[in-house]
This record gives C-alpha cells, sequence and structure tokens, in this order.
C-alpha cells in the first residue's frame, strides 16, 4: 500500500518491518479517486478516438471495409466521452463548493505567492544550489500548475467541442476557430499530460512503474516526510487534521 | 525466293480476309452487334501499334465485357468515324457529340451526348470558345478522362449485395417485356443510374488528379486543393463512410450536372452565396448532411485557407518555386473578400499562439522534469553513499 519514499530504489529497506499499524496520509479520498478513474478513462477515450482524425491515410486503409463501423464507433466514444467528461467537471464544481472535502481542497489548491518563492527555491535545488528542496503544502506549485491547465484545458474543449457537435448553429467562421482550438488544446494536453503527469506518476525513479495514490488514495509516512513536509507538520500538530488525513492500517 | 514466298502468302491470306469480310460472316458474340465484322481483327489480344508519341496502344475489343458495358449495343462505327478504309488510315478520334443512330426513346430523335457536351464546353472544364479560347486547354479534361465504358453490373446494396435482387426484378419486367435482351438492357440502362459508379475517394482521387497538381492549377489561376484533406469531409471519405461528402456532394448537389460545374461566383451554381442554404442542407438528396444549415454555417469556407489567402497576406508560398503564380494572385484579389482576410488572419494568429504556447509549456516542462529526475537521481546517489558507509 503506499508508495516507497525516496529511498534507494527500494533497496536498503527492511523486509521485517511489520506494516500492520503503520501510518499512512490520505491525498486522495474516495470522492476524487472516483472523479480521476472517471475523467482519466474519458481523457484516454477522447485521445484516442479525436487523434483518429489526424492519422495518415496509410493507416486508415488498414481498417479497410470496416472504416465505416470504426468511424461510426469513433463518433459516438467520442461524443460520450466528452458527455460523461463534461458531467465530471460539473460534478466536482458542486464538490469544490458544496462538500467540505471539495471547499480544503480548494482552499488548499489556491495559488499563493509561496508557490513562486517554493518554485524558485525548487530551482536551486535542482541545480544543486540549495541542499534541501523547498518544504510543500498539501499542494505544490507542480499540482497547482496542473490543476489550473486541467481546468482551462477543460473548459476550452468542452465549449468547442459543444460548438462542433451543434455546428449548424454558428457561423462557419466560430466553427473554423472551434475545430482549430479543440485541435490545438488537444495537443497541448497530451503533451502536458505526457511529460507532465506521466513523469510525475510513472517515470520519476522512485515511482516507476506507477505510483498507486490514484487507486489507493493514500502514501506512507515517509514519502509524507519526504514530499509534502509542510503539510505533514501540520498535519501531525491538530488532531482535526489528523482525523481527516490520516489512515492507520489494521 | 524465300521473300517472294512470304509475299504470295500475306498477299493470299489478305485476299482470303476480303473474301471472307464480302460473305460478311462473322466471328463475334452474338450479343456484340459486330456489324461491321470489326472483331474480325480485333478480337485478337496482341492487335495494336505503337503511335508517333511512342505509346502503346492496344486495339483489342474483349467482345463479351463490351457486349456488357453501357455502349455494348452500339456498332463500331456509330462511335468511331473513318473506318471504312482496311488498314484504317484516318480513323478520328470519338467524338462523344456525335449522333450515334440510336433513337432517343423520350423525343424519337437520333440521340447523341451533344447536350451534355455542350453543357460541359460551357463550364469551368470547357476549353472556351473559338473566338476566347482557354488558355493550356490541353490541360482541360476530356470525357474519356472521367468515363470509362463502363459495364453493366447487377444493382446492388439495396436488400444485400446479391445478384438477387437484379434477378428477381428482372424477371417481373420479362413478364410484360417479352424480348428478354431487350429488357435486360433497359433494366441494367435504368439501375445504372442508381447506384453509385465511383466510392466517394475514387470520386476525390479523379478530381485531386489535376487538383492537387500545382503546377497545373496555378496555370488556370486555381490554388491546389491539398485544403480538402484538412476538413472534417475528408475523414468521412477517408474512413469510408457511405453518407461521406466527397467533391461532387458539395459542388454538383442534387439538380446539378458534374458536365456543368460553374464559377461560384456564377448564380446557377451551388456554391454561390445565395445557394449555399439548399447544398448544404441536401433537401430531397440522398445523402442527409446539414438539414438545419443556416445562412451563417453555409455562407462559410469549407476548405481551410490555402494559398490565394497567403498571396494576399504577403506570407511565403511552400511548395511553389519555380511554379508562375500571377494568376492565382490575380484570381486571389476577386475570389477573397476583406472578411476572408480577417478570418484568416484571425486563424492564423489563433494557431501561432497555441503554436508558442505548446513550445513554451513543452520546454519548461520538459526542461523542469529533466532536472528533477537528475535531482532525484541526485538524492538516490546520496542514499546510497550513506548506506554504504553504514
Amino acid at each position: 500500500m503506499g508508495n516507497k519514499a525516496l529511498v534507494l530504489d527500494g533497496e536498503g529497506v527492511p523486509e521485517t518491518e511489520s506494516v500492520r499499524g503503520k501510518l499512512f496520509f490520505v491525498r486522495l479520498n474516495y470522492a476524487e479517486r472516483v472523479q480521476h478513474m472517471i475523467f482519466a478513462v474519458c481523457f484516454m477515450v477522447l485521445v484516442i478516438t479525436g487523434f483518429m482524425l489526424k492519422i495518415p491515410d496509410s493507416v486508415v486503409t488498414y481498417f479497410g471495409p470496416f472504416g465505416e463501423a470504426v468511424f461510426s464507433y469513433r463518433s459516438l466514444l467520442h461524443r460520450t466521452a466528452g458527455t460523461i467528461m463534461i458531467f465530471v467537471c460539473f460534478y466536482h464544481v458542486y464538490y469544490l463548493l458544496l462538500k467540505a472535502a471539495g471547499r480544503r481542497w480548494l482552499i488548499d489548491m489556491l495559488p499563493r505567492p509561496k508557490d513562486l518563492w517554493d518554485m524558485r527555491d525548487n530551482f536551486l535545488y535542482y541545480i544543486n544550489l540549495k541542499k534541501e528542496p523547498p518544504e510543500f503544502d498539501r499542494f505544490c506549485y507542480k499540482h497547482k500548475i496542473e490543476y489550473g491547465a486541467l481546468i482551462a484545458g477543460t473548459t476550452i474543449v468542452s465549449v468547442t467541442g459543444l460548438i462542433l457537435w451543434t455546428e449548424y448553429n454558428w457561423s462557419k467562421f466560430v466553427v473554423d476557430i472551434a475545430t482549430l482550438v479543440h485541435g490545438m488544446e488537444a495537443i497541448l494536453a497530451c503533451l502536458a499530460i505526457m511529460i507532465w503527469h506521466f513523469y510525475e506518476i510513472h517515470f520519476r525513479p522512485h515511482k516507476f512503474p506507477l505510483d498507486k495514490t490514484w487507486l489507493t488514495g493514500v502514501i506512507d509516512e515517509e514519502e509524507m516526510k519526504e514530499e509534502y513536509a509542510l503539510h505533514y507538520k501540520k498535519i501531525m500538530n491538530d488532531p482535526e487534521l489528523q482525523k481527516i488525513y490520516t489512515k492507520r492500517e489494521p | 525466293m524465300k521473300l517472294n514466298i512470304l509475299k504470295a502468302f500475306m498477299v493470299g491470306t489478305l485476299a482470303a480476309l476480303g473474301w471472307w469480310l464480302s460473305l460478311g460472316i462473322s466471328f463475334g458474340s452474338d450479343a456484340v452487334s459486330d456489324t461491321g465484322n470489326c472483331l474480325l481483327c480485333h478480337r485478337y489480344p496482341s492487335i495494336g501499334r505503337y503511335d508517333e508519341k511512342g505509346i502503346k496502344r492496344v486495339f483489342y475489343v474483349n467482345d463479351k465485357k463490351f457486349a456488357a458495358s453501357v455502349h455494348g449495343k452500339l456498332a463500331c462505327k456509330n462511335c468511331h468515324v473513318g473506318l471504312d478504309q482496311i488498314p484504317h488510315t484516318d480513323v478520328k478520334k470519338v467524338d462523344c457529340a456525335t449522333k450515334c443512330h440510336i433513337t432517343e426513346p423520350s423525343t424519337n430523335q437520333e440521340f447523341s451526348h451533344a447536350n451534355m457536351v455542350n453543357k460541359y464546353e460551357a463550364s469551368v472544364h470547357g476549353k472556351g470558345s473559338a473566338e476566347n479560347p482557354k488558355p493550356f486547354a490541353e490541360d482541360l479534361p476530356t470525357c474519356k478522362y472521367c468515363h470509362e465504358n463502363r459495364m453493366y453490373n447487377p444493382l446492388q446494396g439495396m436488400w444485400g449485395s446479391s445478384e438477387a435482387l437484379s434477378n428477381e426484378t428482372l424477371a417481373r419486367c420479362i413478364g410484360c417485356h417479352t424480348k428478354e435482351n431487350w429488357a435486360r438492357d433497359f433494366y441494367a440502362h435504368f439501375t445504372h443510374r442508381m447506384r453509385r459508379r465511383r466510392t466517394q475517394a475514387e470520386v476525390v482521387k479523379l478530381c485531386t488528379s489535376c487538383h492537387e497538381n500545382r503546377e497545373k492549377m496555378a496555370r488556370h489561376g486555381v490554388e491546389s486543393i491539398d485544403t480538402y484533406k484538412d476538413t472534417f469531409h475528408w475523414n468521412l471519405v477517408r474512413y469510408g463512410v457511405h453518407n461521406a461528402p466527397d467533391c461532387i456532394s458539395c459542388h454538383v448537389p442534387l439538380g446539378h450536372s458534374t458536365h456543368d460545374i460553374r464559377p461560384r461566383e456564377d448564380p446557377v451554381s451551388p456554391l454561390y452565396v445565395f445557394n449555399r442554404i439548399k447544398t448544404c442542407s441536401n433537401q430531397g438528396g440522398i445523402q442527409v448532411c446539414h438539414p438545419a444549415a443556416t445562412a451563417e454555417f453555409a455562407g462559410g469556407r469549407v476548405h481551410a485557407y490555402g494559398t490565394k489567402a497567403q498571396m494576399l497576406t504577403g506570407n511565403k508560398l511552400k511548395d511553389y518555386q519555380g511554379i508562375e503564380t500571377d494568376r492565382i494572385l490575380k484570381r486571389a484579389e476577386t475570389d477573397l473578400s476583406g472578411k476572408d482576410i480577417f478570418h484568416y488572419k484571425v486563424l492564423k494568429f489563433i494557431k501561432l499562439i497555441y503554436k508558442i504556447l505548446i513550445g513554451g509549456t513543452i520546454l519548461f516542462m520538459g526542461f523542469h522534469q529533466w532536472l528533477d529526475f537528475l535531482a532525484v537521481k541526485r538524492k538516490q546517489k546520496q542514499l546510497k553513499g550513506l548506506a554504504n558507509g553504514k
């Protein structure tokens, strides 16, 4: 359960240590994990079915007589996944405003000047001008950049997607803009997810091959101290936060 | 000596052939109306010659295939003029406007394709008049560029794709029209028009065989239509969707003729601004296009902006090295309005913004993650060192 913190790729971890009663920290609660899961599946479906319009003719010919059926399912899946994604977004707004956990998420996710200093200090740490990275709170600047990009990107692709879906209600110029923006935003989103998100959850050396937080929702104490030191301190000093953010494995 | 024997043999053979011809003995299939006995020679697959340009010309006629073709009931001489002398010396190229001695049943007059040819000559693809010929007329497609002598095939696509539909329908025709061959021809002639002769992809291929040729198009002041392949329409075509719009779906919709394609400024053209809603909505046509199309939607540009917009906004033309573009520029000035240029500039600006955004974002992210990777590795090395030190 949880992920290993930054320790020797797993080497040197005492195998005899019992995990019974081990302390875990909640990063994603159940509702957040479900939202992420649905969103991630929709995103992948949208990427595959969307970029099927951009693949070379030579690849399309492989579909042969099944091309029409493939195209029909492609269109259906793209619209279905897009619709579900938009509903997830609406639920997320409801969650942020009307649920206690959502409001905590929103407040913790709001950008602050500290994020800028954290980014500066983290770069200094990266280039070895600082010995230790900054102490991050629940969400660091990396999360906030990604979350902000997600909100902007999802809004743009959803609006342009709906315009394309109802194309005959708009002038061709608006449809042309929507087509261009929908495609370019999709390229941006894909590349951002591949470089930013996939690196964070798959390719960081101590996360490889997969960070399981999206499934388990928790990380262990070691990783918590390492990655979110400030939030760790806040939790440990506040019994109310401990009720929310900690779990002990029975 | 040998030469004399050979000569005598050839003269003898030719004399024998002449006698045979005079007897009117037919070598042809019963199905072909070979009244001229042309198949006497043309049934041999090897018959042919190299013309003055060195191009191999095959004069073989497969009588069975010809009989099953749209022209299968015509005699050769109906279309090929100047065949009287053998060996042929002064054969004219087939003119599709020739009267071919068939009675057209709706008017009882001698049939020819003259009305189609006349329409065609007045269209964008016509060669112009004697007084006002079009430049580079040799680039323009002739009848045969698009039309082969198509075969009659059973009607397919309804109630499955077997021959059963044709067999059953034809059986009903023959009930009254007892001359079976006549009924079969009539049925084939009629049902031939009920199905597409070419798939959408084949239509696009045919049109683009000229319209993607930048040099040829530039000679006529027309831009290459590579931009069609940026459209959603093309995506439907390349996936083989039956309802997909190809070139003729918009340029020759219901009520228009392929032979009569006009410039879009012509009020007759389906692309003329006031005809656009009808074209996009395709009411009454087989294809379901944009039945709810509004004037705003239909009034826009379907192909992406291409060469003309680039020229008018002073952009450098790619892929036009060594190609004379004066004629395109001349037409661009009348074809594109100020509004079009504004739209083109807006789209180009958005594209530029996104290119910068994508490039900048990816560069920043890639750089950040690369530094992170190095930092993590460095930390791991330190921890390993500490562990070994213990």
